[in-house]
Parts: C-alpha cells; structure tokens; sequence
C-alpha cells in the first residue's frame, strides 16, 4: 500500500515537472517574484538579527559602560566624591574614570562639517581602560597625531597620513590622522559625545595649550541594564547636588543601542515591507494562475480523474509545482542577497560606525525558507481545492463555462467608446481575477512609489523637513558664548544687517530632573515665536510662560502625561512646578527632551551657557559670518557651528542611503510589473486565443489586439493606481511613524510632495501600458488560420 | 463578360510535415467571378480549405500570385491581409466561432464597427440582415452558447454580410449543422446569392454543392475539373444530374 502510494505521488511530481515544462515563462515570473521577496526577507532578517546583535558584542567585546558621563570640572575633590558615589552603589558592577578634556569641537567631513561635543583622550589610556576599552581599527606608522572614529574612515572621508584641523573652543588644531578606532559608546557622532584619541605627545600638547574644560570620562556598568537610564539620572541628580556648578553630560547604554543603528532601522523596515508586499503579490499572482490552470485544464483533470488520479494527487502536483519552484526561487534570493548585503554593510557603517564582518547565518535563511515555502503551500493548497469538485466526466464533456451570462457588458450599439477600446472593456468586465491582480499589485506599488517620492522628496531635494522632524530646531549659524559676553553679541548682532533673526536657542548639556521620572535634555529660549522649525510641536503649543514647559510626545505617551498636566522638574536642589503646553518632537534624546522658556529655566537654576541661533540673509557667507564673530568675541566664544553644513554632511549619509533605497525600490517595483504583467498577459492570451483568432480573421490587425489585450487591463490599473497614490498619501506619515517610531517619533510630518506623487502615479500607469503592450506582441503569434485548423 | 474578382497564377501551398515537404496545392491557375456562387469540391485532404483561406486571405501562399482586382494581396502582410479581409472579405466557418464572451448582436457589431463607423447605419443593416435570416431581437442578445446551432450559424452569416463584403467565402457552412438547420443556412446563401452577393464555398457535400452555380473540383492540389450549372434553375433535376455526371467523371 505504502509503496503504491509512492508511486502515485511519484505521478504527481511527474505532472508537476509537466507543468513547468509547458509554462516556462511563467515559472521564470513567478521565481523572480520570489527571489526578490526572499532576497528582501533575509537582508531584513539578517539585518534586524545579528546585524543588531553586533552592537551588543561590540559593547560586550570593549567591556563598555552602560552609563558613560563626562563631567565638566574640576579638581581633585571631585574625582574623589564621584568615586565614592559610583562604588558605594550596589546596582554598580564596575566603573572606570579617566582623564580627559570636553568641548564642542568640529572638522571637515562629507562634503560638510562636523560640530559634536568631544572627548578628547590620550589614546594609550583609552586603549588599556577595564571599563569602556577602546579598539584600533586602523594603525598606520604615523606615531604622532589623532586617531578619530572609524566612520570618518569610510566612504573616503579620512585616511591615516591626512592631515585634520579641528576647531575647538575657537581655537584650530591641526594633527595627522594616525588611524581609527572603535568605541561602542562614544565612537560616533551619533552618539550625544563623541571621543577623540590623541597619542602621548599631542595629548600634553594640549593640556598645556588649549583652554578646553579639563574634564573625566567615566564608563560605567550596571547590574540591570535596564535600568541604566534611572541610574544615569540618579548619578547626575547627585553630581548637580553636591556640585551644582558642574555640568554633566552622558549617555547610555538604552540611548545609544537605538542612535547608532537609525538607518538600520530604516533600512530593514523598508526591507521587511517590501519584501511582504512582493510576496503578496506572488501569491496573488500565483492563486490566479491556479484559478486558471483548472479553468484551461478543466477537461485535461477530467481525463486524469477518470483514468484513476484522485483529487489528493492532482492537488499535490500543483503544490509540488508551485513550492518546489518558490522553494528554489528563495532559495536563491537568499544567496544572491550575501552578494548584496556587503555593499549594504558598507553603507551602514558609515552611519552605525560600528564594524560588522558578513557571516553566514542560518535563521534568517530557515526562516524565509519555510515562511515562503509554507505561503506559498497554503495559498496554492486553498486555491487548488477546487479540483476536488471537478466531476470527470462533467469536466470531460463541457469543460468548464468561461464565460458568466449574468450580463453582457459594454453593448457594442450603445457605447460611445471606439470599437478597440469596447472590446477592450468587455475583456476588462470578464476578468475578475485579473482585476484583483492589477489592484493588488499597483495597490502595493502606489505605496512604495509614495513611499519613495516622499523619502526623494525629504532626503534629496530638501533634507529641511527630515531634520524638522528628527534633529529639531535649525538655523544658519549658531554660536556658543560665555555668558559674559551676551550682551556684546546680542548687540552685535542687532547692528549686522545680514542678520534676520537671532534667538537664544541653548542646549548644550542641560538635563532637568522630571520628579518621579527621568532626566530630559532642556533646550530653552528667549522667545518661542523665532524657533525656525514651526512643527517642533505637534500638540499643544509653545510655552509662553515662566510655568510651562513642552515636553517630548513619546516620552508624554510612554509616561501618560497630558497637556495641561502640572509636573515637577529639579535642578540640583531647585524644584518647581510647570504646566505642560504642549508636546515637542526630537529624537536627539530619543524623546526624553523638554523646551522651556529661559524665565522658566531660571526659577531652576541660570542658564549655564548661552547659545544663539541666528538666520542670515540668503546669500551670505555663513562661515565668513562666524570667522568675524570669533574675530570680535575672541576666546569668549566656545563654538561656532555653519549649522547648514552641518546638515550637509550629517546629512549626506542619510541621502546616500535613500538615494541607494529610491533607486533599488523603483528598480524593483519595474520588475515586479514587468513580470505581474507578463504573467497577467500570458493567461488572458491563453484565455482569448480562440476569440482572438477569430477577430484576425474577421480583419482585425496584430496592432488593434495588442492595443486591445493592453488597455483591458488599463481601467483597473488606472483606478487602482489612483486610490493606491491617493491613498498612499494618506497613509504615509502614520506609516512612517510606524517606521521611525523606535527612535522616538510620534507624529511624522514629512512633506508629501502630491505633484511628484501624481508624476509618479502618472509615469506608473504610462509605463505599465508600455509593458502591457509590450506583453501583448504575442498576439503576433496568433493566427486565423491555427484556430481554424487547429478544430 | 463576366467581371473577374480574384484570379490566381501559379498558386502553390506546401507545408512542412515531420520533416517532409507537403505539397498541397500545386500551380493553380483560377479565377472568381462577382455575383457567382462557386463551390470548391473536392475529396478529404484535396487542398479545398487551404485553396480557400489562401484566396481569403486568411493564409498567405507559398508561390504564385493571388490578385483581388488590380491589388495583389499575396505580397501583404498580415496586417494588410487584415485590413483586405476586413474590407472585401466575409466569413462563414463550419465551427461557427462567434465570440462566447459577447451577445449575438455585438458578435456582429465588432465585425462591423471595424469598417462602418456610423453606428446608427450599422445597427439598421444588422437588423436587416437579422430579419433576413430569420433571427428575432431576442435571440440576437443571447449569448452564442444560449442559441441553438442554426441560429448561431446564420448569426455567422449576418456577421460576415454585415461589411457588404465583395465576396463571402464559406467552409463548409453544414458541416456542424444537422439536415434541417443546414437547409436554412444553404437557403440562406443562395437567397443572398441571388441579390448579387458573390459567394466562394468550400464542401464535400452534393446537396450543399448544387446551390453553385459555378462547381471547382479539386484533386491532389489542381484543379482537376470545372462544371458551370449556371444555365440550370436551382431546383432544377437537370442540375442535379449535370453535377453528379460531372463529379463521377472527377472520380468522386
């Protein structure tokens, strides 16, 4: 019995090998469908996993902290309170202090300019710290100069032997990149501080010379990780009491897991998207041609039924087929995506900065196996169940009806519509499958075309809208000064007719305690009205008042604080009550921010250091403006940031990345209709080979079918084109929330650009015609005289 | 002086068979006259169809020269042989093919639209023609699967007169049809025939042959014989003897 089983399973693979054979094209379609979905599957499988992972090991490998602050100070008796406070806490595993100075500093880099709050170290004691180590990526035989993070490395920015200037506190340095190195928690500027390894020499060079603030560096590992954030503002709650004229900066470990790996993110959301949305395409596609399959072969089961196949055996021919090919087609989109992830490591580490070596891993590639295999099983299986239905000698004598004759559409006497374009419509009624098919799939192009006309449009054309949502507040230049010398610069600036606008706009490592939560990043101003980015708050409005303040929306949500509602806020021994007006969007402290009015922060404490953001006249020479600005205000002036360039260069990485996903999601998008399309075309010439022949007999040209079989697939193009663009539209910011979600937004408020979107949605439909058409020649291949003697 | 519609000169068609070169129709030299009613007759396998769709357009020959009047259509291709076809040209098969997916009626109108572009003409003549061969308003917005053979059929005919082609080519008309529907079609063409509808028809049947007027026979690619039954009425017993004497002397 068994092995007569296995026979009779063998006859079914025996049909299914039949099958593929006669339909090639259509196998080729329907294994590119799946290569592709399995392709994007495991790079975000493969991206989302170990890729992400490969920050913990980082961190795990360097012994990093979970908590790394950097104290602005100081002598002695500082060092010695802070060493007590960290070793008497039992939650406290291990901690290392080191020497070092901090300040704002900036140079070259993408094009642009780099401006970051720096930690400048002496390399050898970076390298042999217990606790946050430090790795060279990159040595050269230069003994002499700077070692900066490894992401300066790449996409040809820095190169061991070059020279660096490096501004800091108004002052310019310059040494000779000696290598790179690695860092998990400081190792980017993306990173709140970001440090900078000097060898021996430069290092006292600099302690002599420069004015920067002498400063320790500590890293620190904690019990719960996640509790880190809580222990970090305990700690700097602590500091602000014993020292409150110290100022402390840091981050964490919860903070910093998530910055560095921003475009990862992106990058394997849009992955995963496409890669589902492809696949529902394939299997729309496929479930269509099942459906067609047993409408052609209606009489060919029949025969096969009534010689002894049962059901069982015809339904596993159409499995084996389907998911043996998707099984291969899978198969090889997730070998061909190691060809493709090293070019896309290449790209992320210019953002991530952290080193990744491509390995072989196979979860992603079970996963996206037996996930596809088993889509593709179910659907084929649901689908072909109508095969156990067909009655064999039913089948055999009438086929199958093709036609409904419920109502005869598009009456050729009564519409106005030319004769091609009539029948076309009739074409268009009759085919109900075909219709979803071309919905589903321009469903699902629409979206990804909106999808990257707005990523086009708030990356590439401007990246003011991306920055207005994610960095916050923005200017032309911005200078940091001693509080001293305020009054000079407003002064200043009031007499210089390039000014516009200038407004205080100060947050350089301000942290106010929220009582009974978290310490928030403080930005404050003078006046709410002159902030350039209008959409910094997304509900509620602006603080007017000394007692309001507008906080973070993702931190208000994760908090289930409300506009309106009073909370306590500390500054070393100082509280006070304020009333939320409003809630803001940044992710620069991944939504633990707050903006308050400079009245409001000073019931707290005064302002530490004042920055102000100033708007130029188009035109103006940004960095001559701050050359004359340092040349007036001198040594007062701790950093002078071109903020433009700034976006420029930060920037660039982002650009490049999208530009590498817009050009790869519209290159894929043409694939996916040139072969729905194929597949589409395919079975309605199968489907009309009789009628078509019987229209070229009846003196219709190759041209008039071709145009016919084209524009009948047209209307649902079209229309679905049209809601899909429409609705895409809609959808895109709450989708892209969804998106970016994770590094703290709550409202996303990107600009759609409607004009590019009816472009796109217009080029969509035009080019779909053009592939229909194309599809159509086969029309060519019919001839009168085959369906007459062919009968 | 009869005016000359078609004419053929050296007129070969072969076909490639397992390899082998087919020969089916072999130099023929004719012609085809307007307002005639030739009948190609001939034995199974004898090239009737082939000469027909090669005179129709519908295929192209091998060899030799087909002219339609002063136009030489055997040099078209075949989106010129489309265009002739659809306006010179009618059709009636021995399947039928009226298109399942479309009424009686726009079976008809796809025809016709392709050359009239004055639909309110074109539905004027289609009722015509549906009245003449005798199909109500009712049935000609049935489905083609929702009528009965002979309807279907001369359905195909109005399809095919709707154009007023110069000439109708019908292979084997009957063929599919049982001995009362296949009378109706037969009285049909001969009805049309006799209004001065040139008809070129394919059969191997005697009954449906002696509607010719003019009678081709056919034999391993020549034209073997020719018989004018012109001079005879249509009922007419002489008529009937003239054809089978002339098809016993052909050996059919």
């Amino acid at each position: 019995m068994r092995g007569n089983k296995s026979v009779n399973y063998n006859k079914s693979i025996l049909l299914a090998r039949a099958n593929i054979r006669r339909g090639k094209g259509q196998t080729a379609a329907i294994v590119m469908l799946v290569l592709l979905s399995s392709l994007m599957m495991n790079l975000w499988l493969m991206l989302s996993t170990d890729y992400r992972k490969n920050f913990d090991r980082c961190h795990d490998r360097l012994n990093d902290g979970h908590i790394n602050l950097a104290a602005y100070v100081t002598g002695e008796d500082f060092k010695e309170f802070f060493t007590a406070a960290l070793e008497k806490r039992p939650d406290i595993t291990e901690f290392t202090i080191s020497d070092g100075f901090c300040a704002p500093f900036s140079f070259k880099y993408n094009g642009g300019e780099i401006t970051h709050l720096g930690v400048l170290l002496e390399k050898e004691d970076a390298l042999s710290r217990k606790a946050g180590k430090f790795e060279i990526t990159e040595d050269s035989d230069y003994k002499s100069g700077i070692y900066l993070p490894m992401l300066y490395g790449t996409r040809n920015n820095y190169a061991a032997g070059d020279r660096i200037k490096i501004t800091l506190l108004g002052e310019e340095f310059e040494y000779t990149v000696c290598g790179f190195f690695n860092s998990a928690m400081i190792g980017s500027h993306n990173c709140g501080m970001m440090a900078l390894l000097l060898t021996e020499d430069k290092f006292e060079e600099f302690s002599s010379e420069s004015c920067a603030l002498k400063s320790v560096y500590a890293s620190v590992r904690v019990k719960d990780i996640s509790k880190s954030e809580s222990v970090s503002a305990e700690l700097k709650d602590a500091i602000s009491k014993e020292f409150p004229d110290v100022v402390v900066t840091g981050n964490n470990y919860e903070m910093i897991a998530v910055s560095r790996y921003v475009s990862q993110m992106i990058c394997s959301g849009i992955l995963s998207a496409m890669a589902f949305l492809v696949l529902l395409i394939g299997v729309v596609i496929i479930v269509s041609n099942i459906a067609n399959y047993i409408r052609e072969n209606m009489r060919n089961l029949g025969a096969l039924k009534a010689v002894g196949y049962m059901s069982g055996q015809l339904v596993f021919a159409l499995l084996a087929q389907f998911a043996g090919i998707s099984l291969i087609a899978a198969l090889i989109g997730t070998a061909v995506s190691y060809c493709i992830f090293p070019e896309i490591n290449s790209m992320m580490i210019a953002q991530t900065g952290i080193p990744y070596a491509v390995k072989f891993q196979l979860v992603p590639i079970l996963f996206t196996l037996i996930f596809i295999s088993g889509v593709v099983s179910a659907s084929v299986y649901f689908s072909a169940k109508k095969i156990k239905k067909i009655e064999p000698i039913t089948a055999m004598r009438q086929g199958i009806a093709t036609h409904s004759f419920k109502k005869n559409h598009v009456e050729l006497e009564k519409t106005h519509l030319p004769v091609n374009a009539a029948l076309a419509m009739k074409t268009t009624f009759g085919g109900l499958k075909q219709n979803i098919t071309v919905c589903v799939t321009m469903l699902v192009i629409s979206l990804i075309l909106v999808f990257s006309a707005t990523s086009f449009r708030n990356t590439i054309i401007d990246i003011k809208p991306m920055i207005e949502m994610i960095a916050g507040e923005h200017a032309d230049s911005a200078i940091n000064i001693n509080p001293n010398r305020e009054e000079e610069l407003i002064e200043k600036l009031r007499e210089d007719g390039r000014v516009e606008k200038f407004y205080l706009f100060t947050n350089n490592n301000m942290e106010v305690q929220h009582v009974g939560g978290l310490s928030l990043a403080v930005s404050v101003t003078d006046d709410c009205s002159k902030l350039n980015n209008r959409s910094l708050i997304i509900e509620g409005r602006f603080p007017r008042y000394e007692n309001e303040f507008a906080v973070a929306a993702k931190y208000a949500k994760d908090n289930g604080i409300r506009v309106g509602d009073e909370i306590a806020l500390r500054i070393g021994n100082s509280e006070e009550k304020y009333i939320i007006s409003g809630f803001l969007q940044c992710t620069n402290n991944l939504g633990k921010d707050c903006l308050m009015i400079r009245e409001g922060y000073e019931k707290l404490s005064p302002v530490p250091n004042v920055t102000y953001y100033i708007n130029l006249e188009e035109g103006t020479d940004i960095d001559g403006f701050n050359g004359e600005l340092s040349d007036r205000l001198g040594s007062d002036v701790n950093s002078l940031q071109n903020i433009r360039l700034i976006i420029e260069s930060v920037g660039g990485v982002y650009v490049l990345l999208m530009t590498f996903l817009v050009i790869a999601i519209v290159i894929i998008s043409c694939i996916v209709i040139v072969f729905v399309m194929y597949l589409l075309i395919r079975t309605v010439l199968n489907g009309k080979k009789r009628d078509y022949g019987i229209l070229k007999a009846l003196g219709y040209t190759t041209r008039q079918l071709v145009t016919q079989t084209a524009l009948s697939v047209m209307p649902s193009v079209t229309l679905s084109a049209a809601v899909g663009i429409f609705v895409s539209i809609q959808l895109i910011n709450p989708l892209m929330t969804v998106f970016l979600s994770g590094v703290g937004i709550v409202k996303s408020i990107l600009t759609v650009p409607v004009d590019i979107c009816i472009a796109a949605g217009i080029i969509l439909v035009a080019f779909t015609f053009a592939v229909a058409c194309l599809m159509s020649l086969r029309v060519k291949k019919i001839s009168p005289i085959e369906l007459i003697s062919g009968e | 002086m009869k005016e000359i519609l078609l004419k053929t000169e050296s007129l070969s068609k072969s076909f490639s068979s397992g390899g082998a070169l087919q020969h089916v129709l072999k130099n023929v030299d004719m012609e085809i006259y307007r307002g005639d009613f030739t009948v190609i007759m001939g034995a199974s396998g004898a090239g009737k169809s082939t000469l027909l769709y090669a005179l129709s357009g519908m295929d192209t020959p091998s060899l030799g020269k087909i002219t339609f009047g002063d136009q030489v259509i055997s040099d078209l291709n075949s989106d010129g042989l489309a265009v002739f076809r659809r306006e010179h040209c009618g059709f009636v098969f021995q399947q039928i093919y009226l298109i399942d997916s479309m009424s009686v009626f726009d079976n008809v109108m796809a025809a016709g639209l392709l050359v009239n572009k004055d639909k309110s003409a074109l539905v004027i003549r289609a009722g015509e023609l549906f009245a003449a061969v005798d199909i109500p308003e009712k049935t000609q917005r049935k489905f083609p699967a929702q009528i009965s053979g002979g309807e279907a059929q001369r359905a195909g005919i109005v399809r095919a007169l709707i154009n007023s082609p110069e000439i109708l080519f019908a292979d084997e008309p009957t063929g599919a049809l049982n001995s009362k529907t296949g009378l109706e079609v037969l009285n049909t063409l001969t009805e049309f025939n006799k209004q001065g509808q040139s008809v070129v028809m394919v059969t191997h049947d005697m009954r449906s042959a002696r509607r010719g007027n003019r009678i081709l026979y056919l034999k391993d690619g020549f034209i073997l014989g020719e018989c004018d039954l012109g001079k005879y009425r249509p009922n007419d017993r002489e008529r009937h003897g003239k054809l089978s004497e002339f098809l016993a002397k052909m050996g059919w």
